[in-house]
């Protein structure tokens, strides 16, 4: 047995500032190096995967190879700096905002404590005002004439190895959640600024799998899990099973109908994995309920889109799919399921990259008449829009009392919160199919919304720690509802917060399980020539 | 004056280091220390709040039952941060350094420090609490990550799907042969 060092024990104990507690050495932020461990990156895109992703039309993944981020050597290209400088010149060139971005910041630090990583860390650079000047500087050094001339002194610094890792850190420690751009005053999208780090790590073939699979699969079959046609029809009509043992209501959604008066396009995630599932049998019943003309499709059967964290190239073309789907179907105009960062790239991408979408229609409601003239351009309406509006026209018989064992709370998924200005409409939902719910603090609903933690392809199982860490703004206001009002349901319209919130949830508040909100809409939903059993947990009772 | 009566007395001071201690574990703590908002600042209050309940709870000589809360709270935070098993516990321990530290700048109090016995064992048996904690915690986290490759998402990384590596196992059988 080793001899304890009693006396350095006691110095350790008795000396400030803490050894005990891991105090860190105070330095400035340029000089300390990120390093990776198990735990705290995500793993590294597949070689594989990436090497098919740059043999396709209309986007650029070189340098596939296998490499570890814990490694000295990352096995860059030899020119690699060559090729970030003349990346980051480029995109300076093609985007105005990031040129705006790059020079307008003027350090006030409104947006520094506003990051759920940083609140969940402590670290600096989670500072949203710090990742970004991870870039920033780089910039400056460049591409400013201070910079050329005065480097460190007017804030620019070299293009060293350890910058390239920094990035790849930091660039996959931000959600792209934009929670601190409402607090910026000069409307900093910070999340662009990431995007554009991803963009730039990807140009040397840096990237991490969770989210380049998925784009793959997308890019091949349709959506994330790379389902065949055969195999996402087959996991509908399972749910149809479920639905009619449950209810006695036999629904038969049609695929790939051409004619069809709307589209409907999810996360693939609703139809295969818990408790996304809840939520297409609540979308199953509601348009069964009032005898919607939709269709499926099992090539545009991912309403996800991860090129958005990724590369601008590669959400234009997944974001394609969808238009040139309804296209071909001929339908009117496309309905979205729950979805979060759909919503972005539908509201704030689609029209300037893929649009305007004319040979749809403005969406109208054939049930309600209601014209969606917020959907003009894109014509793609939100389920939450058009449930909202149904429930206001008197469309949906609901019974809220079939909801009794659900006391709600609303977590605003920060894409549709933020990136589209869904807010009240839920909430309307909400009203109209549970007995009771409460909102969470003011600070962290509507546009404030504290993030999952695990958005932008970080809701892999290797970084559960980060993720547990960065959720914990979330949870915490989630907790807070729990103690007072005894909750134990957390509603949202996302399907990577369905998925991550569950686990998350599941650490910090354990009693609280978490659901989309057409699962509380099919739950409280009367349907004519039903034969419903006694669903005490509503659609998920197992009978 | 008795001990009892200096833990009352310099409450406020001993908690104040001790909080301030306890934050200065992450790299920039400012923030944490500063904003006293619960829901702007969850690592900073929790971790406060905790420390404080805790403190209360030794001064009433409280049944180890009674600190499953206030540890759980600061120790869950701590368990999945980047920082080694041993400081996620190491704050409790610090509260002897802390105490014998207020009480000996003060003359009043300075002689008690040969008294501390029974109040180290308290601290330690909380520590152990925490380190109960600290496992479970873990033991959660690892939990989640099996549930989540169990629910179907292992489908996006082959790497763990069952068939994918029978179907490897197979195909290297058949090289083999």
């Amino acid at each position: 047995m080793a001899v304890v060092k009693v006396d350095k024990l006691a110095r350790s104990v008795a000396e400030g500032p803490s050894l005990m507690t891991g105090a860190f050495p105070k330095q400035d932020w340029m000089d300390v190096p990120a390093v990776f461990k198990p735990g705290n990156y995500a793993y590294p895109t597949k070689p594989e995967k990436l090497k098919y992703l740059d043999s396709q039309q209309g986007v650029s993944f070189p340098n596939a190879r296998e490499w570890n981020p814990e490694d000295d050597d990352w096995k860059l290209p030899e020119n690699w700096k060559e090729i970030i400088i003349k990346g980051i010149a480029d995109r300076l060139d093609r985007f105005r905002s990031l040129k705006i971005f790059m020079d307008c910041c003027v350090r006030c630090g409104a947006c520094a404590d506003k990051c759920h990583f940083f609140l969940g860390t402590g670290d600096p650079k989670n500072m949203p005002v710090l990742r970004a000047e991870l870039l920033r500087s780089i910039y400056r050094q460049h591409f400013t004439k201070a910079g050329k001339i005065l480097g460190k002194l007017a804030g620019g610094r070299e293009m060293t190895y350890g910058v390239i890792k920094e990035w790849f850190m930091y660039a996959y420690q931000c959600t792209e959640c934009r929670r601190c751009s409402v607090f910026c005053p000069y409307g900093i999208d910070t999340a662009e600024i990431t995007m554009m780090l991803r963009e730039l790590l990807h140009l040397l073939g840096i990237g991490i799998n969770w989210a380049m699979e998925p784009v793959s699969n997308s890019n091949r079959t349709g959506n994330h899990m790379g389902l065949t046609p055969q195999a996402f029809k087959g996991n509908v009509d399972f749910l149809c099973e479920d639905i009619e043992n449950l209810t006695g209501v036999k629904v038969n959604p049609t695929f790939n109908r051409k004619g069809a008066e709307v589209l409907f396009i999810t996360p693939s995630a609703d139809v295969f994995a818990e408790p996304g599932i809840f939520t297409c049998m609540g979308y199953l019943l509601l348009f069964e309920a009032i005898g919607l003309d939709y269709t499926w499709s099992t090539y545009a059967s991912e309403g996800g889109n991860f090129g958005l964290f990724t590369s601008n190239e590669m959400m234009k073309k997944l974001n394609a799919k969808m238009y040139a789907e309804a296209e071909r179907l001929g339908v009117k105009w496309i309905l979205g399921g729950e979805c979060g960062h759909m919503w972005r790239v539908v509201h704030q991408y689609m029209d300037t990259m893929n649009g305007p979408a004319d040979f749809l229609e403005v969406p109208r409601s054939p049930i309600t008449g209601t014209v969606f003239e917020n959907a003009a351009s894109t014509k793609m309406v939100h389920i939450s829009e058009f449930t909202a509006d149904l429930i206001k026209n008197g469309k949906l018989k609901l019974d809220k009392s079939r909801n009794a064992h659900v006391k709600a709370t609303f977590h605003d998924s920060c894409n549709p919160a933020r990136a589209m200005g869904l807010l009240d409409e839920p909430r309307y939902i909400l009203d109209n199919v549970v007995e009771q719910w409460w909102e969470m603090p003011e600070n962290t609903i509507r546009e404030k919304t504290f993030c999952c933690g695990s958005g932008t392809a970080l809701n892999t199982d290797e970084i559960m720690e980060l993720r547990m860490r960065s959720g914990l703004p979330r949870a915490n206001a989630v907790k807070y509802v729990q103690e007072k009002h005894d909750v134990n349901t957390l509603g949202c319209v996302c399907a990577i917060d369905r998925a991550t919130l569950t686990t998350l949830m599941d650490y910090w508040v354990p009693s609280v399980q978490v659901a989309g909100l057409s699962e509380l809409v099919g739950n409280a939903l009367v349907i004519e020539g039903e034969n419903r059993q006694e669903l005490d947990e509503g659609l998920r009772t197992l009978v | 004056m008795e001990l009892t009566e200096a833990f009352t007395e310099k409450r406020k001071e001993i908690l104040s280091l001790w909080v301030e201690r306890t934050l200065n574990s992450y790299t920039s703590p400012g923030f944490f220390k500063k904003a006293k908002d619960p829901f702007a600042n969850p690592v900073g209050v929790n971790t406060s709040d905790a420390l404080h309940s805790i403190y209360d709870l030794l001064l009433s000589n409280a049944e180890p039952e009674a600190y499953q809360k206030p540890l759980d709270t600061i120790v869950r935070i701590r368990a999945v941060q980047e920082i080694t098993p041993s400081q996620a516990v190491a704050p409790l321990l610090e509260l002897k350094w802390v105490v014998k530290q207020v009480l000996k700048s003060d003359r009043k109090t300075s002689s008690l420090l040969a008294d501390l016995d029974n109040f180290d064992c308290e601290v330690d048996r909380i520590a152990l609490i925490a380190f109960d904690i600290y496992t479970a915690c873990r033991e959660q986290v690892y939990r989640g990550r099996i549930r989540e490759l169990k629910s179907g998402s292992y489908l996006l990384t082959d790497s763990a799907c069952p068939s994918a590596l029978l179907k490897e196992e197979q195909k290297s059988q058949s090289e083999s042969n």
